[in-house]
């Protein structure tokens, strides 16, 4: 029986300096943390990133250094601002280095050109960002076609192939078919686009607990070539329904990356292991408490005064 | 401001206003302001609005927070389907009903910048990028936009950048280039304005209670068309205000955006705080709020 499960450390084989990596998730939600931090400890450089909307991933990962080129639609810390390291490499305020390059997609046509990839087509149309001045700016990856049929012009999207993607699921099995049941964002259009595929997941489960749950499968097993188990491998972003985003440790990392002593804040987490991190940040409670906050959210019910919904079984 | 609403409030019902039962909304990153807007006409006038979040598809509306939006935005949906196989979908195939959608710059052409402050390829400052708005400003049956400080540095004579544009803005152009047709409405701490010609300027549809026109036109760095008579913005009803204090926002998110920069870290620790304590509730022994 074919077996892709492989320690965490294992990424450091997986991915060699100068490729290109799609990473999943977006927003605070589901980014392959564990194996954000893993790069960070390998100290691979020079690493070409594509995210859609990228967060605390990007930014950790630029401000150690990691980074050589940025393509992103959008990165954000969101209510705790603006990326301070993607902002300070890109606006070439980093002591000593040169700026950071960066492509900018709309993120549409980023997920179209994953997607032109995984269909084995070189790109593929749309009625685009008509009057935005980014496709301008990348004539090597959008241009102007014609419709054959309608003669109508439209924007083609050239096909995106990552060298790598790594992307977090809930479970896995050894054969790498993968569970989703809350965001997966851009994770499986990427696995697909890429030429190989690193699954980090929850938890690593028999075939028959994916069979038992098949209409959670979103990633066949064949896409994927790795599979590494990494409990709370998504924090401090979120992976729902296990555990909600952790916003305070998202608070001191934007005060962190936007202060003096950031270089010590990447070097605690490039000194410890994946386990020293989720003993030091997650102890005493606090993963028991990210998962009872995302056990416990509740929608508002339809209509005021129609009581609650019953989500006991959700 | 008058008594029993603050100006937020305010703002979020005149966006709520424009979410109907028509289309869908797609939610993007936590904009507290859109999000609440969007829960109160779900929970309003617009109970068929058909909303999706995060990749929660026709969801239910959900209580504000940072750390139950998400995983409440799955409970109540109807179906779970990623960026690509749905939201792309709904956007090329013009099934988007409302976006709402704030940016660093916007400009009298529907123009919104969330590049760059200066060169592109040098900037001055790297904003954060737009991701889908870019594209779908552009496709949805009406562009909303709001902005809690409406001030000539941000409501501009013309984007430095265009990250995306509205593009075509009247009836006969949209449809001729295969969009919806709808207008732009911006709605910011001191009026509303409609946008709903290419060819005219947008005007100035109602003020907000203690603003003159002449304080918007200046405000303003595009033109604007006033017309007679311009009209004050409706008060939000004393029952859209208790909907967002008790139900849709009682950590108070929405204010988030309007309160002043140094004071910003502060607030948000108060919210955060707050959120530790559902989580004690169910939790006795937790620790305390790692944020105090």
């Amino acid at each position: 029986m074919i077996d892709k499960v492989v320690p965490l450390e294992a990424l450091d084989d997986l991915v060699a300096d100068g490729e290109s990596v799609a990473l999943g998730g977006g927003w605070f939600c589901n980014h392959p943390m564990a194996a954000v931090r893993q790069l960070v400890r390998a100290g691979r450089r020079d690493l070409h990133a594509f995210t859609v909307v990228g967060s605390v991933d990007i930014d950790l990962l630029v401000g150690a250094g990691v980074l050589g080129h940025l393509s992103f639609s959008m990165v954000t810390l969101e209510a705790f601002g603006l990326a301070p390291n993607v902002r300070r490499a890109i606006e070439g305020s980093t002591n000593g280095s040169r700026p950071l390059g960066f492509t900018e997609w709309t993120g549409l046509a980023l997920l179209l050109g994953l997607e032109a990839e995984g269909r084995g087509v070189p790109f593929l149309p749309y009625r685009g960002p008509f009057g935005s001045d980014i496709p301008a700016q990348y004539p090597e990856l959008y241009k102007t076609v014609t419709c054959p049929f309608t003669g109508e012009e439209l924007t083609a999207v050239r096909a995106i192939a990552p060298d790598v993607a790594i992307v977090h699921a809930l479970r896995c099995d050894a054969e790498g078919n993968a569970q989703w049941d809350g965001t997966s964002g851009p994770d499986v259009e990427m696995a697909k686009a890429a030429r190989r595929v690193v699954v980090t997941c929850e938890e690593v489960v028999s075939r028959a607990e994916i069979v038992a749950r098949a209409h959670m499968t979103k990633l066949p097993g064949y896409y994927v070539d790795a599979v590494i188990e990494a409990p709370f491998g998504a924090h401090p972003t979120s992976h729902v329904p296990r555990y909600s985003s952790d916003p305070w440790l998202l608070m001191e990392y934007a005060a962190a990356a936007g202060g003096e002593d950031y270089a010590a804040y990447v070097d605690r987490q490039r000194g410890e292991s994946e386990a020293q991190y989720r003993e030091r940040v997650l102890g005493g409670g606090r993963g028991d408490v990210l998962a009872t906050l995302a056990a416990s959210a509740v929608p508002l019910p339809l209509s005021p005064g129609a009581g609650d919904l019953d989500l006991t079984g959700a | 401001m008058g008594t029993g609403y603050d100006l937020h409030e305010l703002m979020v019902a005149r966006v709520a206003a424009e979410v109907d039962d028509d289309g869908v909304v797609v939610m993007g990153s936590f904009t507290p302001l859109a999000y609440a807007a969007y829960m109160l006409a779900k929970l309003t006038h617009a109970a068929d609005a058909y909303l999706v979040g995060f990749d929660a598809v026709g969801m239910a509306p959900i209580p504000l927070s940072f750390t139950g939006a998400e995983a409440a935005a799955y409970k109540g949906a109807v179906a779970r389907w990623g960026m690509l196989t749905e939201i792309n979908s709904i956007h090329l195939s013009n099934h988007g009903g409302v976006e709402a959608v704030s940016s660093a710059q916007f400009d009298g052409s529907g123009a919104i910048n969330l590049s760059t402050i200066g060169p592109f390829a040098s900037p001055k400052v790297r904003l954060p990028g737009g991701a889908g708005a870019a594209e779908v400003i552009k496709m949805y049956r009406k562009m909303v936009a709001y902005f809690p400080n409406h001030n000539p540095r941000t409501l501009v004579e013309r984007v430095e950048f265009v990250t995306g544009t509205r593009w075509k803005v009247g009836r006969v152009a949209r449809e001729a280039a295969h969009l919806q047709p709808g207008p732009i409405v911006v709605v910011t701490n001191l009026a509303v304005l409609v946008k709903d010609d290419d060819d005219r300027p947008f005007r100035i549809e109602s003020v907000h209670p203690g603003v003159a026109a002449a304080d918007v036109v200046a405000a303003t760095g595009f033109p604007l068309e006033v017309p007679a008579g311009v009209g004050v913005t409706p008060a939000p009803t004393a029952e859209q205000v208790a909907l967002l204090r008790e139900r849709i926002d009682p950590l108070g998110t929405v204010k988030i955006d309007f309160v002043p920069a140094k004071e910003r870290m502060a607030y948000l620790r108060t919210i955060l705080d707050a959120e530790w304590a559902r989580a004690a509730r169910s939790i006795p022994a937790a620790s305390p709020s790692p944020s105090s």
